[in-house]
């Protein structure tokens, strides 16, 4: 497996007025082509700083960052906006979907600024909301709409998929069905996938944890039989 | 603490408050200083109007014996009846390019009750059979006089020096026009002098009468059964005209400026507040919505509604009070610039600015209770929300299609930022609308103003490049014989034509319209005076009828074949006439008829007769011209056209900078509009717009969601300001036109041009603040909180 991203002494401190955040502390690691990764954490740990540098949205105050050997720690603005805009596909929480747009044409946003799309249509289906296409995010469910959104995602064929408690607002079954299209995109594009949660469940089907705890990296975890996610439960 | 909360919150949104605050300041500013100066100009009309007995009426006859005055008198309704006379005069500057006149007045000492008597500013009392005179103060300004200076004048062929013994100023020359076809004072070579009669006479030896009648009337008399009296007791002194003070040029004047001013200084300030007043609603509600949860906290904690509803008021009344605190106090300084360039077309004592405390207070009133209303209804939604209800973030906002998508033609094309954009406009269908409504109003005050400004310089271009394209007009002192004076003026050195014209006063009457006008005899083949219809052809003076102004057309309800009454004092026989229009043309400058002057002369039974003439003649010979003629007192007046177009464009001058005003309060309007506007657009959008970055897109592709909007919206804004524009040159130009000049309504390309060019400007502007709020939007700050 290849790796694709790879993080030195990894470092984020925000100035909030006189206090000083120290966000995330030196993290050590790698992303490998097409792995699962889960980062577990409490609220306040550093999670979504890490997911955030990663996805080319925030830039770190310390240590280096590569993506194929590219460095992000110096990308500017523009870099880094090609770099979302190729690379990442983000899924939030709370889907973050335009709501004046239908949810085909949430995906088609997507679709029209990539250099090597998906079909909207076909993503649709696979997703299971075919027969939704022309509704508008708020004619649906919060868990067609964290479909749509992963579909929007998944439709600019990034290298990576980011996921910032992709399942947080969602009941257990719409969670699990959110779980196993991940893992279905994973497996089938050979994506790397970050999942941040803070539901420990979600871990086993991962093939690698990270542990934050108060910005720090304590610890990687390898799960060597990660678990299909329709056995995990909590 | 809340007042606290109050300027963080105002500070975090400056630019929407600050926008709101300069409309206010502007409106207030335009109050304060129009009303100030409508209020002045009102009292010290009537102080000066009331102080110097000003006429009622005023009649101009050729001769009338002193002694016959007194028996108008049993005239009923009348109060005072007074002769004078009335005298214009070259002054002789020989080392003045321009023509230089003065108007002498005649005085008499020992008058009971003068009327129009003069205000004597500095100087002392005029004294009998000497030639001394008072000037009026703007002459003896403009012309750097002292006291006791002498001016030269020619009078009756002879030179006289007149020493200036006083500065005086008279109400019935306020505004001091010299023709009817002059638009401004120029009191640099037109001025007026009062003289004691006794003096008067020894420069007229010949006039041993009165030549001018004012008169007042008694409270409640009718003016027309006077004049209708008045006319029939006058005609054998030959009355060339009887108007009453509503008439009277100087009054007709500042009576119009009142009345602009008055209606300015309520229609501006109501439009102004009224925008302001809007973006403070829409902002409010906007930051109500984004702070539900707090106030959902601040009720939970037990504040009452009407407490946070005061708070959340308090933010626009501190806009309104700050706002309107300093418009009247910008308004109360501008009015002592605008007061002196009042003085420069007003001479009126007393006319100055001023700071007046009850003007500012209720300025301030006004203000504050609009952004009150304005307040009260932005945060109207507050008393709705129960603490509960409140904590729990708003319902999702609800798409929806638009009619646009029936067209499948047009959608298929859009991309989805552009539907996006498109689906956006019918989100908030009030707050679309009112850009919609700004951009409008942008775009149609601007190219009115432009259009306007066309227009008046097409209508003085044409009149003095393509009407009048003689080169010197010779007035004569009175009619003379067409061959002598052709044939004198055709030898002069330099001269290559002679025109004769005949210019001849008459009342024009059709049913029971009447309109006291000019007519104006050109030789049929007259190349020095061109009668033009719309497309600019050329039209020959007609042989047995007259051609109208549409301006006369409409004033006596005339067309092409209707038969008018014509009575003059100059027709021989003395009997009224009939006299058939045969044709309508524009005219912008001056309201006249047109006939061919051997016809005219026909049927004033006076073969020959004429009253001008117009030359074509080198500009080198002019001054020998001048020198030779205006020693002469068969000449009253020497007109270089050049001359006239150079006054016009210093006139031009003073307008353009009006011009730049208004263009300049166009954009404000605008800018702010759409600033404020899209400000609130993106603070309510931040979550998409932040979404759409994530996803990859580039600040550009994002703000094309935010600018396609704004295009839709402005170019059918921009179409439908064309005729909002039209509609507003056409009451402009119906309330400015009078007999002096017509503004013609039409718009012009280059003020369209214009107008879109400042209107896309605006919104250009407002686009860049948006860009710039994109590319620092943190997107990491955006997603992380739930609305």
């Amino acid at each position: 497996m290849e790796t694709i991203i790879m993080a030195e002494d990894l470092s984020k401190t925000y100035i909030m007025g006189e206090v000083e955040v120290r966000a995330l502390k030196e993290a050590n690691f790698e992303l490998m082509e097409g792995e699962l990764v889960v980062v577990l954490g409490p609220s306040g740990s550093g999670k979504s700083t890490l997911l955030n540098i990663i996805g080319g949205m925030d830039k770190p105050t310390g240590g280096r960052l590569y993506y194929k050997g590219r460095p992000l720690h110096e990308a500017d603005q523009r870099q880094l906006t090609l770099y979302r805009r190729n690379e990442v596909g983000f899924v939030f929480q709370f889907y973050n979907l335009m709501p004046n747009l239908t949810a085909l044409e949430n995906i088609n946003l997507s679709v029209q600024i990539a250099q090597n799309p998906l079909s909207a249509e076909k993503l649709l289906e696979q997703v299971g909301l075919a027969d939704r296409a022309d509704h508008f995010p708020s004619q649906l469910s919060g868990g067609e709409q964290q479909r749509v959104a992963l579909a929007r995602a998944l439709a600019k064929n990034p290298k990576m998929l980011l996921c910032d408690e992709p399942t947080g607002a969602l009941d257990y079954s719409t969670s699990i069905q959110v779980l196993s299209l991940l893992k279905s995109f994973c497996d089938m594009y050979s994506k790397t996938v970050v999942i941040i949660t803070h539901n420990t469940a979600i871990a086993q089907m991962a093939h690698r944890i990270f542990y934050l705890k108060d910005g720090r990296l304590e610890r990687i975890e390898k799960n060597e039989n990660p678990l299909p996610p329709e056995k995990v439960t909590w | 603490m809340l007042f606290r909360k109050m300027i963080r919150d105002i500070r975090e949104n400056r630019g929407a408050y600050l926008a709101c605050m300069v409309i206010i300041t502007l409106g207030l500013m335009i109050f304060t200083a129009f009303s100030t100066m409508a209020g002045t100009l009102q009292t010290s009309q009537q102080s000066f109007y009331e102080g110097q007995n000003f006429a009622d009426g005023f009649a101009q006859v050729q001769a009338i014996p002193k002694d016959e005055i007194s028996k108008l008198e049993d005239v009923e309704g009348i109060k005072e009846i007074q002769g004078r006379l009335v005298k214009e005069v070259m002054v002789y500057a020989p080392e003045s390019k321009e023509n230089i006149y003065l108007r002498l007045v005649s005085v008499e000492n020992d008058a009971q009750n003068p009327i129009n008597e003069p205000l004597l500013k500095t100087g002392f009392p005029l004294e009998d059979n000497l030639l001394n005179i008072w000037v009026d103060n703007q002459f003896f300004e403009a012309n750097n006089y002292s006291l006791n200076d002498e001016i030269e004048v020619i009078a009756s062929g002879r030179k006289h020096k007149l020493s200036i013994s006083g500065v005086a100023s008279s109400p019935e020359f306020v505004y001091a026009l010299r023709t009817g076809a002059d638009l401004f004072p120029t009191p640099e070579t037109f001025g007026i002098a009062f003289m004691p009669l006794t003096s008067m006479e020894k420069l007229f030896p010949d006039q041993k009468a009165y030549n001018d009648i004012v008169f007042t009337l008694r409270p409640g008399a009718d003016f027309e059964k006077v004049k209708t009296e008045l006319e029939i007791k006058l005609k054998p002194y030959g009355l060339e005209s009887l108007i009453s003070r509503d008439e009277q040029t100087s009054h007709l004047l500042l009576s119009e400026e009142l009345k602009g001013l008055v209606s300015m200084s309520k229609i501006m300030p109501i439009v102004f507040l009224t925008i302001a007043a809007v973006i403070m609603y829409i902002t409010l509600k906007r930051l109500i919505e984004q702070q539900r949860i707090q106030i959902g906290i601040l009720k939970a904690e037990g504040y009452t509604t009407q407490e946070i509803m005061l708070h959340y008021m308090s933010y626009a009344v501190i806009i309104g009070l700050v706002g309107g605190i300093l418009g009247v106090i910008s308004g109360g300084i501008l009015s002592y610039p605008l007061s002196s360039i009042f003085q420069v077309f007003f001479n009126l004592p007393g006319l100055e600015g001023r700071f007046s405390p009850s003007l500012a207070i209720s300025g301030i009133i006004l203000a504050v209770s609009f952004s009150l209303l304005a307040g009260f209804q932005g945060s109207r939604n507050v008393l709705a929300l129960q603490p509960a209800e409140a904590m729990r973030p708003p319902a999702p906002v609800q798409g929806k299609r638009v009619l646009l998508e029936r067209i499948g033609i047009i959608w298929k094309r859009l991309t989805v930022q552009q539907m996006m954009a498109v689906r956006n406009m019918s989100r908030n269908k009030g707050r679309s609308f009112f850009i919609f409504l700004g951009m409008m109003v942008c775009f149609a005050i601007s190219s009115f103003t432009w259009s306007m400004n066309d227009m008046i310089q097409k209508m003085m271009y044409d009149q003095y490049e393509k009407v009048e394209v003689y080169d010197v007009k010779l007035s004569l002192a009175r009619p003379m014989e067409e061959k002598s004076v052709v044939r004198e003026l055709a030898a002069f050195p330099g001269v290559s034509r002679v025109e004769a014209m005949a210019e001849i006063p008459v009342t024009l009457k059709h049913k029971w319209h009447e309109k006291d006008v000019v007519i104006l005899g050109l030789p049929e083949n007259c190349s020095l005076y061109n009668i033009l219809d719309d497309e600019y052809n050329k039209l020959a003076p007609p042989k047995n009828g007259l051609l109208i102004s549409e301006r006369l057309a409409k004033l006596l309800d005339a067309e092409p074949g209707t038969r008018l009454t014509v009575e003059t004092a100059m027709r021989a026989d003395d009997k009224d006439g009939t006299l058939q229009v045969l044709g309508i043309i524009p005219q912008y400058s001056g309201t006249n008829a047109y006939m061919e002057i051997g016809s005219l002369q026909d049927f004033l039974r006076q073969r020959g007769l004429i009253t001008s003439a117009m030359l074509k003649i080198n500009k080198i010979d002019i001054p020998s011209l001048r020198e030779k003629y205006v020693h002469t007192d068969v000449i009253s007046s020497i007109d270089e056209r050049s001359q006239r177009l150079e006054k016009f464009k210093d006139m031009m001058g003073s307008y353009g900078s009006m011009i730049y005003i208004y263009a300049m309060i166009s954009v404000v309007i605008g800018f702010a509009i759409i600033y404020s506007s899209s400000i609130i657009t993106l603070s309510e959008r931040s979550r998409e717009l932040a979404s759409m970055m994530v996803l990859g897109m580039t600040p550009q592709e994002v703000l094309s969601v935010v600018t396609f909007e704004q295009w839709c919206l402005a170019l059918p804004a921009m179409l439908l300001g064309i005729p909002l524009a039209r509609v507003l040159l056409i009451g402009m130009s119906s309330a400015m036109s009078t007999d002096m000049y017509t503004i013609p309504e039409r718009i012009t390309l280059t003020a369209l041009l214009l107008a879109f060019l400042v209107t896309t400007l605006s919104v250009w502007l407002a686009q860049k603040v948006a860009a710039r709020k994109i590319r620092t939007l943190s997107l990491v700050e955006v997603l992380k909180a739930r609305e």
